[in-house]
């Protein structure tokens, strides 16, 4: 390979302990076909500038650290080759619809606080005794969640939502494809007390299924999906409310 | 974008609590807006298709049997109840994706004052649907 090759790379800055504001930085970094941008990224921080900050941490999709803005849109950088941008610059931004710590780093707490009110684990009323062995699933009630248990929280779906970026009391994709997630669990008893927290307000409402959630998303979780049956989910709910009392509803696992 | 400080969106929310309010219902609002939304895509485009092109096409009078015969079908009464149902939940799924275009335009916090023109304005197109029903 030509060793002159190089691509220019455009990358946000901004310390808040020096800079009033955020600015860009040029870097011409080498060429490499089997470069992906986080290549290039950490090539910038031991060659050339030590205090460029930035997440990252398998290089291969797996720990969601790596998503930044790439040419405007949200991608995994661990996942985004050069040779896709080559001969052309590439611009680097932090994911937008967050505050920014420093450089491309954002502020991760608003988006872990959410995926903790959709209680993101498996509830039970009766706890059965070890002894007595596993909660068993067939293959097919696996199957019913298994595609929305793939997020690996790398807030791509978060950046790409235009809900999430001007409504707080909007849950976001990752968060409520994470709550359908244990809802449609076949082992789970939860799905009252998570919907109550899903079902308030915007939380869940204020999707209004652009769906590029699920077009950004690098794990084909689909959030927009899941979004959408459990919108159909609760809209059974509230209709059955009305010929039911609250408690002695018939929906998967919940009340005995 | 400003560092460190509370952002807007994802970055700016409260630590976890509570969400006030209990369930709302939109429940009830966006199962009507999706069984609107089945009508207005599958049934709508067919009336169009069929009132507006199929039926006044070709010869004059042949046209003219034709689309009375398709009056006399409208006339009968389940007909006109089937057809109140496609254009009453067509106007329902209009007026909630107006209303939460408004919401996203900046009227957020007046969501509920939105519901009145807007599914007030679905209910009013469906009583004069039925009124022209009624006088076929």
């Amino acid at each position: 390979m030509d060793v002159k090759d190089t691509v220019m790379l455009e990358i946000f800055r901004y310390h808040p302990e020096t800079d009033s504001e955020p600015r860009f930085q040029s870097y011409e970094v080498p060429y490499n076909e089997d470069w992906v941008v986080l290549d290039a990224i950490n090539w910038i921080k031991d060659h050339v500038d030590g205090s460029l900050t930035h997440r990252w941490s398998c290089r291969m999709g797996v720990c969601g650290s790596c998503g930044m803005m790439v040419n405007g849109e949200p991608k995994l950088t661990c996942a985004a080759f050069l040779k896709d941008y080559y001969p052309f610059g590439i611009k680097v931004e932090p994911l937008v619809n967050f505050a920014v710590e420093r450089d491309l780093v954002v502020d991760m707490d608003g988006f872990m606080d959410k995926l903790q009110e959709v209680k993101p684990y498996i509830i039970r009323d009766d706890v059965n005794d070890t002894s007595e062995g596993e909660y068993r699933q067939s293959p097919a009630q696996l199957a019913q969640y298994k595609q929305y248990s793939m997020c690996i929280n790398c807030m791509l779906c978060y950046a790409a939502c235009p809900v999430a970026g001007h409504e707080d009391e909007f849950l976001g994709p990752a968060a409520l494809a994470l709550g359908h997630r244990y809802n449609k669990d076949s082992r789970d008893q939860g799905q009252a007390e998570r919907l109550d927290v899903m079902l308030a307000g915007e939380a869940i409402w204020g999707c209004t299924f652009v769906g590029e959630c699920t077009v950004v998303c690098p794990k084909h979780v689909d959030p927009a999906g899941a979004i959408q049956q459990a919108k159909a989910m609760a809209a059974q709910e509230y209709f059955k409310g009305f010929v039911m009392p609250k408690g002695t509803g018939v929906s998967k696992g919940a009340d005995g | 974008m400003s560092g460190g400080g509370k952002g807007r969106g994802t970055g700016g929310r409260a630590a976890t609590g509570g969400r006030a309010g209990g369930r709302s219902d939109e429940a009830l609002w966006w199962a009507l807006f999706s069984a609107g939304g089945v009508m207005a895509a599958l049934f709508v485009p067919a009336f169009v298709i069929v009132t507006g092109f199929l039926l006044p096409a070709g010869d004059e009078a042949v046209a003219a049997e034709r689309t009375a015969q398709f009056a006399a079908a409208v006339g009968w009464w389940p007909v006109k109840l089937a057809l109140l149902g496609v254009l009453a939940l067509s106007l329902v799924h209009c007026g909630h994706r107006i209303r939460h275009t408004m919401m996203d335009l900046g009227l957020r916090r007046y969501s509920g004052l939105l519901k009145v023109p807007c599914y007030g304005g679905a209910l009013a197109g469906t009583i004069w649907a039925a009124m022209l029903l009624w006088g076929i």
